[in-house]
């Protein structure tokens, strides 16, 4: 979004409340979404739930096409489409709802530092296991990329997306690495996290914030979804307090009349 | 030479040379080597300036006895296996903000950095491209920073563009707001202590030190990242002290006790020189954009390049 487009749109957003009709946008949960797309998809519902905005979840296999910036999820507010967890943060703090509002400066740089710990460690280690792992690529993410689309299209298209995090992969400096890097890797990243959350409910203690809302959808999403080997869940399950924490979240937040939508929601990969 | 590498410390690094009154222009040497004086690891410097080490070798590389460690992130890996660690005091959770605050750098300011300087067409042909092409042997000089500069380019569009129509006039914006943004958090986080955990410096200081360094010191035509940390004074503070502390030749890190004292009074007084010419050089700009500042200016540019080249030469002594 460019700048004048986000001033424009935080204007805007400040005049109008929350609607009741608002609507996150996702691939289809049971046989399309993959595991990064649904992280960052749970995030911004667990982030949501915590501002208590209510939203409905549509499940749309051209997801990715419809949204503003080519990344799922998106939510449809009013008149206005947002995608990704950090704008969606933006738009709703527009509105008047923050969680990050009690906390100091230097908090508030240190819970962007650790999003971004997130965004580069466990995003990156996710696309690297679904795109440039051969086995899950073959055996999960292509087939399940490419449902909605007819033959040669869901080759092409699978083909192209699996061409893209290569590239971005290789300009980062991750294609060099072996998938036991990345496990080191998303245990290093797990370890920070686990250390930085000791014995609080929260990261910041009492109340939740965005960064609690991102680091439980990607652990929750790890945790929950089967892939070719399960050697990424078994390297978040050595942090015990990492565990609690996102129990912590389902009940606080996906605990209510829908405890078994969350479930649902979590597309068992087999 | 051959001789010299056999009776000194087994480790030799390569790496790109001094300039801009740093001890290397190079983000990823900077840090290696401020993590180095930090933990007091002796490394042997070999500067690749002007050799074919600069087409073949990636850079920063430590050069051991059997094998060549090369990157930062492993060269800081080893000197810590070596028990050269200079995190050795800091809890777990200060280790986990380390990692994080590395994360913000690389997500936040490195692409802006990239910009400012490889693709930034003004910068790139009157700073960057100079700089380097005179220290890399012909023909290379005319390929190389033209490879460096679309490598950067590239890597700006993959990580931040959207695919699959990558412009880089898409992502201008938004890189510099974030780098902004991440330089702001930054300044937060430090404060007003010395560095970023309190009175020792550890990789974290070395990490930012490598991104902001550059930054704080080169002059650039267009350089709005650069406007914006000028603001910052705590940050332009901290890498003025590592430089003063770290990389004059008479101040030699936690080596010599002997010295202290005396290295401590002249780092003071860089210090003042540094803010007294920081604050003439503002001075001075603030004179320049207003329109009436004809009959002071040759005065004040006088004693600012005084001051200025005093300080230079102390540097490059």
């Amino acid at each position: 979004m460019s700048l004048a487009a986000e001033a424009f749109v935080s204007q805007i957003a400040a005049v109008e409340p929350w609607p009741e009709n608002a609507t996150l946008y996702q691939p289809l949960k049971d046989d399309q979404i993959l595991l990064s797309d649904h992280a960052s998809s749970l995030a911004v519902q667990a982030y949501l739930r915590m501002c208590t905005l209510p939203v409905q979840v549509a499940c749309r296999a051209n997801a990715e096409y419809m949204s503003p910036s080519g990344k799922v999820p998106f939510i449809h507010v009013g008149n206005q489409v947002v995608s990704e967890l950090g704008p969606i943060v933006q738009f709703t703090k527009a509105k008047g709802h923050s969680l990050s509002d009690g906390l100091n400066e230097v908090q508030k740089a240190e819970m962007k530092a650790y999003m971004e710990l997130v965004n580069s460690m466990l995003l990156t280690a996710e696309l690297y296991i679904l795109w440039c792992d051969e086995n899950t690529a073959k055996q999960i993410t292509v087939p399940r990329y490419s449902t909605p689309y007819p033959w040669p299209l869901n080759h092409i298209l699978a083909y192209q997306k699996q061409w893209e995090v290569k590239r971005k992969m290789k300009a980062i400096g991750w294609a060099g690495k072996t998938i036991d890097q990345v496990y080191e890797d998303v245990s290093q990243c797990c370890q920070a996290l686990s250390q930085r959350l000791g014995t609080q409910p929260y990261f910041f203690n009492k109340q939740p914030t965005e960064l609690d809302a991102l680091v439980f959808g990607h652990l929750f999403t790890i945790l929950t979804t089967e892939l070719t080997s399960d050697a990424l869940a078994e390297r978040v399950k050595n942090y015990s307090n990492l565990l609690s924490f996102c129990q912590r979240i389902e009940k606080n937040y996906f605990g209510d009349n829908d405890s078994s939508s969350i479930v649902g929601r979590i597309s068992p990969f087999s | 030479m051959r001789a010299l590498k056999n009776m000194a410390a087994p480790m030799e690094l390569r790496c790109w040379g001094a300039g801009w009154g740093l001890p290397s222009v190079h983000t990823e040497t900077l840090i290696v080597l401020a993590y180095a004086k930090f933990s007091g690891a002796d490394l042997k410097i070999h500067v690749v300036d002007c050799t074919w080490k600069t087409f073949t070798g990636t850079i920063p590389a430590l050069v051991l006895e059997e094998t060549v460690v090369t990157g930062h992130v492993e060269i800081l890996n080893h000197l810590r296996k070596q028990k050269y660690n200079a995190d050795y005091d800091l809890s777990a959770k200060q280790g986990a903000d380390t990692l994080a605050f590395i994360a913000l750098l690389e997500e936040k300011l490195y692409p802006a950095l990239l910009h400012t300087f490889w693709v930034d067409a003004e910068n790139y042909s009157n700073v960057t491209r100079p700089w380097f092409a005179s220290r890399i042997p012909f023909p290379l000089n005319f390929y190389l920073p033209g490879r460096k500069s679309s490598e950067a380019v590239n890597r700006i569009l993959l990580t931040q563009g959207r695919p699959p129509l990558y412009s880089i006039s898409e992502v201008e914006a938004k890189i510099y707001n974030d780098a902004k943004e991440c330089l702001n958090l930054l300044s937060y986080r430090l404060g007003s202590s010395e560095y970023f955990f309190g009175n020792t410096p550890t990789s974290l200081d070395a990490f930012i030190f490598g991104f902001l360094g550059p930054l704080h010191k080169v002059h650039l035509p267009s350089g709005q990242l650069q406007q914006h940390l000028k603001q910052l004074s705590n940050l332009c503070h901290f890498c003025d002290n590592i430089i003063s502390t770290f990389f004059m030749p008479n101040a030699s890190g936690f080596g010599s006790f002997g010295q202290e004292t005396v290295d401590a009074n002249l780092q003071k007084l860089t210090q003042l020189v540094n803010k007294e010419s920081n604050l003439i050089e503002k001075m001075d700009d603030n004179l320049r954009s207003s329109p009436q500042h004809k009959p002071r200016k040759s005065n004040n540019m006088r004693s600012s390049q005084v001051l200025n080249g005093g300080d230079e030469s102390s540097v490059s002594a």
